[in-house]
C-alpha cells in the first residue's frame, strides 16, 4: 500500500489499471504516454550522443565552424533538443498522480528542462563577446559579439541598417542567393557566393590626383614567401608600413642624414677602478658604476639623473632607461686577466668587475628601410638600432638584400602620381585549423539595371556596391554592441613561474564607469576570478551581470589583454537546473523509499 | 660571454674521463636545482633530464647500467666523450628514414645528429613555421623534429652546464655555476678521480654557496627531502604489486576465508601505498594530484580500488575486488612503464588550472566517475567472462554492476556540471560544445541509454554488462581520445601524443570480448529454451 502526494492510497496493481484505462479512454493521455515513452527517450539519447560524437570528429577534421553549422547550432539539432524537453516533461506527467517515490525522478527531469530553458533564455536575452583592452588607450564603450552582421547604408537617408547575417553558415550560392532589401529604397543586395579566405591585393596604379608612389616586392626564398607592397606618400609625414612585426618600411620625401654606425657600448666597469670602454664611435653618454662590494649598480644618464639597482637583478633582466637598454652580461667578483681572458681569482668581492652592454634606444631597435621615390627607382637607407647600416640606389627591376633574415627587395614600379587600389579576391581553400578573412560576393540590383558588377565583401571592412547609378555602402563583420558603462584597463600583470617565461596568472585591473550615474568602480579579472559589473550579490546570483574573464594576452605587448564578456540572464535557471539534476539523481539512487508489497 | 664557454669545455676535456668509479652520489641527489618553474632535488632533475633526452630513466654505458643521477652528473662534470654516446632518442621511424638514419636504431649520439643536414633543415622549417604563427599545428614529423630539437638543447644545456641552475642569485631566477666555481671544480675533481672525500667536500662548498643568498630565494630543505624520499620510494609501483597479490589471493584461494582476508589485506596495503604517494605529491606540488594524464591514470586506479573496497565492505562478495584489481593493476603498470607518454614529472600548472577549489571539485569528481565506470567495466568483464565460460551470473552480481553504474552516473553528472560552472568563471561561458565537455556528455548519455534500456526492459543484467563495457569506450574517448587523438579544444593543457595503437587495440579487444560473450549468451539461451521445450 502506497500513498501519493494527496494521501490517496493506490496499490501498484490499481495504478497499472488506472494508467491503462486512461490511455484507452482519452487521446490526450495516449499522446502524453507516446511523447513520454521510453522508446522515444532511448532514440533521443542515442541520436544526440551520436550527433555530438560526429561533431567532435568534424571539429577535429575540419573546423569548429563546421561542427557548429551542421550540428551544434543547426536547426534540426535544436529542434531535437526541444523534442527532448517534451519527452522529459511528458514522462513526468505519465507518472501522475505522483507519489513520494517519484521525487528524485521528477526533480532530475525538471532539472534538465530548467537547464535547457536557461540556455534558451541565455541565448535570447544574453550575449557572449570579447573586448580587447590596452593600458594606453581610452576607455571602451562597445563589445565585440560573436555574431556576424551586415550594416547597410541606405542612399536615401543617412541611417545605418543592421541585419544579422553570417555568410559562413548561411552559405549563399548562385542557385540559392540571399537577398537583402536596402531600406528606404527599391534596391536589393544579392549575395551569391562565400569564401573563407578572401585575399586583399593592393595595386599601385597611376592616378592624376595621386601622390608619389612605389611598388615593392619582398621575397624570402627560405620561407617561400612573396609580399607585394605598394606605398604612396601623401602629405609631408612619412608613410610607414609594418613588415610582419619584423621591421618597418618608410616612404619619405627626403632621406635622413646618414647617422654614423653605432651598435652599442661595451664597457668593463670595476668597483674600484675606472671603466674600460671599447672604443667604437660616439658613446651613448650613459655611465655605469659598480659598488665596491659588487652588489649594486648605479646608472647615470646623460642628463645626470642617476638610479641604483641590485646587480643580480640587472643580470636577469636588461634595464631600459633613458632611451637605452643596459645589460650586465658577466660578473667577476675578483677580476683578473688569466691567459688573456677575464676570469675571477676567487668568489670574494676583492676586485668586482662587470661587463656592461649599453644598447641604443629600444624603441628604434627594429630594423627599418627608409626610401625616397625617384623617376626611375628609389634611393634608400637601411637602418638598425637607429643608425644607418647601408645606403644606395635601386632602379625599377633592381633587387637587393635587406639583411632581415633572407628577405630580398625588388622595385617593381615608381610613379610620380599614383594611388593604391584594393582588389578583393577569394584565395585557395585553407587547410584545417587555419583561418583567413571570410566574406561573400554581392551585387546591387535595382528594378531598372539588372547587370551590376559583382564585388567581394570582406569581413571587417566597408565595401561600396554600385549598379552604375546608385552607391550603397555595406559593412560586414562581427557585431559591436554598446554597453551601459565604459571600461578601462588600468593595469595588466603577467606573473611568471620562477626562472621561466611561463605565465602563472594574468591579472587585469579594470575601471568601470556607469554611463547613467557616472559612478566609478574598480575591478580585477584574474584567471578563474572574473571581474563583473555591477557585480552586486543579486547581479552575480541571477547572471544579470557583465562578467569579464581573462581570455587572451599578447606576449609582444604586455599592455594589452583580451577579455571574454558574458551577460547571461539565463544563469539562475542554468545553475538551479544543474543543482536539481544532481540532487534528483542522488535521491533517485540513494533515497528511494523501500518498495512495499509491489 | 658565451663564446668563452667552448674553451672552458675544451679545458675540461683535457682531463679525460676514465671515470665511473663507484662514487656514492647520495649527497648529490639532494642538491636543489631550479628547473621548469620550480626547485627540485638533483635526483628528480636528473631523472627528468635523462627521460626527456633518452626516454629512459637509466643509461646503459658500455654494457653497465648507470643511474640517471650518475649519468647526468657525468654529462655535467665530464662532458667529453658524451657526444659519441648513443643517448638521444628518436622514436618516429618515418622521421629517421627522412633524415637518413637507421630506422631500427632508437638512440643516437649528439655527434650523429648535430652534423645531420636534413635534421637541421627540418628544425629550421619548424622554427620558421613557429615564427610565422606561434600557435601553428605541426604534423607528426614536424612535431618529432621539434622534440628532437628540444632533446638536443637539453643535451647542450647539460654539457655546457648552462642548463643546471643551482645558484640562488638574490632574485626569483637562479643561475648556473660559473665554469671556474671552486665548488664545481672540487666536485669534478672528486668525481673524476673517484675521491669520495673531495666530491663530498665540493658539494659542501656548493651548499655553502647556496645558503649565502636571502633565504626566501633558497629551496625549502624539507620539501627537497620529501621529494627525494618520494622519488626513491616508488609508492605507485608498490601499489600495483600489492594489488596483483590481492587479485591472486582472491583467485587462487577462491571461496576460502583466508583467500578473501588476504585479498583484502593486500588491496588495503596497496591502497595505503597510493594514499602515501598522493600525500607526497600534494606536499611537493601543493595541489590536487590530477593535473595530467599520468596523475589521472594513477588516480583512477585509486578510485577503482576505493569504490571496490567500499562495496566489499557493504556486500562482502569478492567480485568488486576481482573486478577492480585488473583495471587498477593495468593502469598502474601503464603509468609505471609508459613514461614517455605518461609524464610523471611535476610541472607548474597553466594559469587556468591553478585554482585549487575548482581543480579539486571538478577534476576529482570527473576522474572518480571514470573510476566507478572502470569498476563497472571490471564487474562487467566478470559477467561476460561467466557467459563465455558457460556459467550464468547471479542476480546479485547484476545488482552489483547496477550499483557501480549508479555511482558513476551520479559523479559524472555532478562533475560535468561543475565543469560548466567552472567554465562560466574561467572561460566566460557555461557550455560551448568544447570537445572535452561534449565527450563527457556523450559518455553520460551512453550510460543513461544503458540504464534507461534496462528500465524499459529492452535488456536484462547481461545487457547491462555489455552496456557497461561498451559505454566505457566513451570514457576512453573522453579521457584519452580528446587529448591524444582529436587534439582540439580548450582543454589543450592536457594534450599529448602516443599510445594510439595500444588504445585502439584495447577498444577493439573489448568489442571482440563483447561479441564472443553475446554469441555464447545467445547460444546458451537457445540451448536452454530448446531443453525446456
Amino acid at each position: 500500500m502506497r500513498r501519493d502526494w494527496r494521501g490517496v492510497v493506490l496499490t501498484a496493481l490499481e495504478r497499472k489499471r488506472m494508467v491503462e484505462a486512461r490511455q484507452k479512454n482519452s487521446s490526450f493521455w495516449r499522446l502524453i504516454h507516446l511523447l513520454g515513452s521510453l522508446q522515444l527517450a532511448l532514440i533521443l539519447l542515442a541520436t544526440i550522443a551520436i550527433a555530438c560524437a560526429a561533431a567532435t570528429v568534424a571539429e577535429s577534421e575540419f573546423s569548429t565552424k563546421v561542427a557548429q553549422v551542421y550540428i551544434y547550432k543547426a536547426p534540426w539539432f535544436l529542434i531535437w533538443l526541444g523534442v527532448l524537453c517534451i519527452n522529459l516533461f511528458a514522462v513526468t506527467i505519465t507518472r501522475w498522480p505522483w507519489e513520494k517515490k517519484h521525487t528524485g525522478f521528477i526533480v532530475t527531469h525538471y532539472g534538465i528542462i530548467t537547464l535547457l530553458f536557461g540556455a534558451i533564455v541565455g541565448l535570447q536575452t544574453g550575449f557572449e563577446g570579447n573586448v580587447t583592452l590596452h593600458k594606453d588607450k581610452p576607455p571602451v564603450r562597445k563589445i565585440t559579439i560573436n555574431r556576424s552582421i551586415i550594416q547597410v547604408e541606405s542612399p536615401n537617408d543617412t541611417a545605418l541598417y543592421v541585419m544579422p547575417f553570417d555568410a559562413a553558415s548561411a552559405r549563399p550560392s548562385e542557385k540559392r542567393p540571399r537577398v537583402f532589401e536596402v531600406p528606404a529604397s527599391d534596391l536589393k543586395i544579392v549575395a551569391d557566393a562565400v569564401s573563407e579566405n578572401l585575399l586583399k591585393e593592393e595595386k599601385l596604379l597611376p592616378s592624376e590626383s595621386g601622390a608619389p608612389g612605389v611598388m615593392l616586392r619582398l621575397t624570402s626564398p627560405r620561407m617561400g614567401q612573396t609580399v607585394n607592397m605598394p606605398l604612396v606618400l601623401e602629405g609631408e609625414a612619412p608613410t610607414e608600413k609594418d613588415f610582419f612585426g619584423l621591421a618597418k618600411i618608410l616612404l619619405q620625401s627626403e632621406l635622413p642624414p646618414p647617422s654614423p654606425k653605432k651598435d652599442a657600448d661595451t664597457q668593463v666597469v670595476f668597483g674600484r677602478f675606472a671603466p674600460v670602454v671599447q672604443d667604437n664611435g660616439p658613446s651613448t653618454g650613459v655611465k655605469v658604476l659598480l659598488s665596491e662590494d659588487g652588489k649594486k649598480v648605479t646608472i647615470i644618464s646623460p642628463d645626470a639623473t642617476s638610479a641604483t639597482y641590485l646587480r643580480a637583478d640587472l643580470m636577469k633582466s636588461p634595464l631600459q632607461a633613458g632611451g637605452v637598454t643596459i645589460t650586465i652580461e658577466e660578473y667577476w667578483p675578483d677580476f683578473e686577466m688569466r691567459e688573456g681572458r677575464p676570469s675571477t681569482k676567487s668568489d670574494l668581492p676583492n676586485n668586482p668587475a662587470a661587463l656592461v652592454r649599453i644598447q641604443a634606444a629600444a624603441g628604434d631597435s627594429k630594423p627599418a628601410l627608409v626610401m625616397v621615390a625617384d623617376v626611375d627607382g628609389i634611393r634608400y637607407q637601411l637602418l638598425r638600432g637607429g643608425t644607418s647600416q647601408a645606403a644606395g640606389k635601386a632602379k625599377v627591376g633592381d633587387s637587393f638584400s635587406l639583411g632581415w633574415a633572407d628577405w630580398q627587395l625588388e622595385v617593381i614600379a615608381t610613379y610620380p602620381k599614383a594611388a593604391i587600389v584594393t582588389e578583393v579576391k577569394p584565395g585557395p581553400v585553407l587547410p584545417a585549423g587555419e583561418s583567413g578573412i571570410p566574406g561573400f560576393r554581392a551585387r546591387l540590383v535595382s528594378p531598372s539595371i539588372a547587370d551590376a558588377p559583382q564585388r567581394w565583401v570582406p569581413s571587417g571592412d566597408i565595401t561600396a556596391l554600385t549598379d552604375g547609378r546608385n552607391v550603397v555602402r555595406i559593412g560586414y563583420g562581427l557585431e559591436l554592441r554598446p554597453i551601459p558603462f565604459t571600461l578601462k584597463l588600468v593595469d595588466f600583470e603577467v606573473p611568471r613561474y620562477e626562472g621561466t617565461e611561463t605565465p602563472s596568472n594574468f591579472i587585469a585591473t579594470l575601471e568601470f564607469k556607469d554611463n547613467a550615474t557616472g559612478e566609478v568602480k574598480a575591478g580585477t579579472a584574474r584567471m578563474n576570478h572574473p571581474a563583473s559589473f555591477p557585480g552586486t550579490f543579486f547581479a552575480n546570483f541571477t547572471g544579470i551581470n557583465y562578467k569579464f574573464s581573462q581570455a587572451e594576452w599578447n606576449p609582444r605587448d604586455l599592455g594589452e589583454t583580451t577579455l571574454q564578456v558574458l551577460y547571461d540572464p539565463g544563469w539562475i535557471l542554468k545553475w538551479s537546473g544543474s543543482l536539481a539534476i544532481c540532487i534528483g539523481i542522488a535521491i533517485m539512487f540513494y533515497f528511494k523509499p523501500k518498495t512495499g508489497n509491489a | 660571454m658565451t663564446p668563452l664557454r667552448p674553451l672552458f669545455l675544451l679545458a675540461v676535456a683535457l682531463l679525460t674521463i676514465s671515470q665511473a668509479q663507484a662514487i656514492d652520489v647520495t649527497s648529490m641527489e639532494r642538491v636543489p636545482v631550479q628547473e621548469g618553474g620550480r626547485k627540485k632535488p638533483f635526483i628528480v632533475f636528473a631523472d627528468e633530464a635523462l627521460m626527456s633526452i633518452s626516454g629512459k630513466s637509466q643509461f646503459t654505458k658500455e654494457g653497465t647500467k648507470i643511474s640517471s643521477t650518475v649519468a647526468i652528473s657525468s654529462l655535467w662534470l665530464t662532458p667529453r666523450g658524451w657526444e659519441n654516446q648513443p643517448l638521444i632518442l628518436i622514436g618516429n621511424k618515418k622521421f629517421k628514414t627522412q633524415i637518413g638514419l637507421d630506422p631500427a636504431t632508437k638512440l643516437f649520439s649528439y655527434r650523429d645528429l648535430s652534423g645531420n643536414e636534413p635534421l637541421r633543415a627540418a628544425l629550421q622549417e619548424v622554427s620558421a613555421l613557429r615564427a610565422k604563427n606561434p600557435k601553428v599545428k605541426l604534423d607528426p614529423l614536424q612535431r618529432e623534429a621539434s622534440t628532437i630539437g628540444m632533446r638536443l638543447a637539453v643535451f647542450e644545456g647539460l654539457v655546457s652546464g648552462r642548463g643546471i641552475m643551482v645558484l640562488p642569485t638574490g632574485a626569483a631566477a637562479w643561475s648556473p655555476l660559473d665554469a671556474e666555481d671552486p665548488a664545481l671544480l672540487k666536485i669534478r675533481e672528486g668525481f673524476l678521480s673517484g675521491d669520495q672525500a673531495a666530491y663530498d667536500a665540493g658539494l659542501e662548498l656548493l651548499r655553502n654557496e647556496q645558503s649565502r643568498e636571502n633565504p626566501r630565494f633558497q629551496a625549502d630543505p624539507s620539501k627537497i627531502a620529501i621529494e627525494v624520499f618520494y622519488q626513491k620510494l616508488h609508492p605507485f609501483r608498490w601499489a600495483w604489486i600489492l594489488y596483483l597479490f590481492s587479485g591472486m589471493s582472491l583467485l587462487l584461494l577462491a571461496g576460502g576465508r583466508i583467500g578473501y582476508a588476504l585479498g583484502w589485506g593486500f588491496a588495503l596495503s596497496g591502497f595505503l601505498m597510493q594514499i602515501a604517494g598522493f600525500v607526497f605529491r600534494i606536499l611537493i606540488s601543493g595541489r590536487a594530484p590530477v593535473t595530467n594524464m599520468y596523475e589521472s591514470v594513477v588516480w583512477v586506479a585509486f578510485g577503482t580500488i576505493l569504490f571496490a573496497l567500499i562495496f566489499e565492505a557493504i556486500y562482502r562478495s569478492r567480485y568488486f575486488l576481482l573486478g577492480a584489481v585488473p583495471v587498477a593493476v593495468t593502469s598502474l603498470i601503464l603509468a609505471d612503464t609508459q613514461t614517455v607518454i605518461l609524464d610523471r614529472s611535476i610541472h607548474p600548472l597553466v594559469p587556468v588550472l591553478s585554482d585549487n577549489f575548482w581543480l579539486t571539485t571538478h577534476v576529482l569528481t570527473i576522474t572518480l566517475s571514470y573510476a566507478a565506470f572502470a569498476l563497472a567495466l571490471g564487474v562487467g568483464h566478470i559477467i561476460l567472462g561467466k557467459s563465455i565460460f558457460g556459467t550464468k551470473a547471479s542476480p546479485a552480481l547484476h545488482n552489483y554492476l547496477y550499483r557501480t553504474l549508479q555511482v558513476g552516473v551520479l559523479l559524472l553528472a555532478i562533475g560535468t556540471i561543475l565543469g560548466g560552472v567552472w567554465a562560466n568563471y574561467s572561460w566566460g561561458r557555461f557550455w560551448d560544445w568544447d570537445p572535452k565537455e561534449t565527450w563527457a556528455l556523450i559518455a553520460l548519455l551512453g550510460y543513461l541509454f544503458v540504464l534507461h534500456g534496462r528500465i524499459a526492459g529492452k535488456w536484462g543484467g547481461f545487457g547491462l554488462a555489455v552496456g557497461a563495457v561498451l559505454a566505457f569506450q566513451c570514457i576512453i574517448m573522453a579521457w584519452y581520445g580528446v587529448n591524444f587523438v582529436l587534439g582540439v579544444g580548450l582543454h589543450s593543457y592536457g594534450f599529448g601524443a602516443g599510445g594510439f595503437p595500444t588504445a585502439v587495440g584495447f577498444v577493439l579487444s573489448e568489442f571482440v570480448i563483447v561479441l564472443i560473450a553475446v554469441l555464447r549468451h545467445r547460444g546458451i539461451k537457445a540451448a536452454r529454451s530448446s531443453a525446456n521445450a
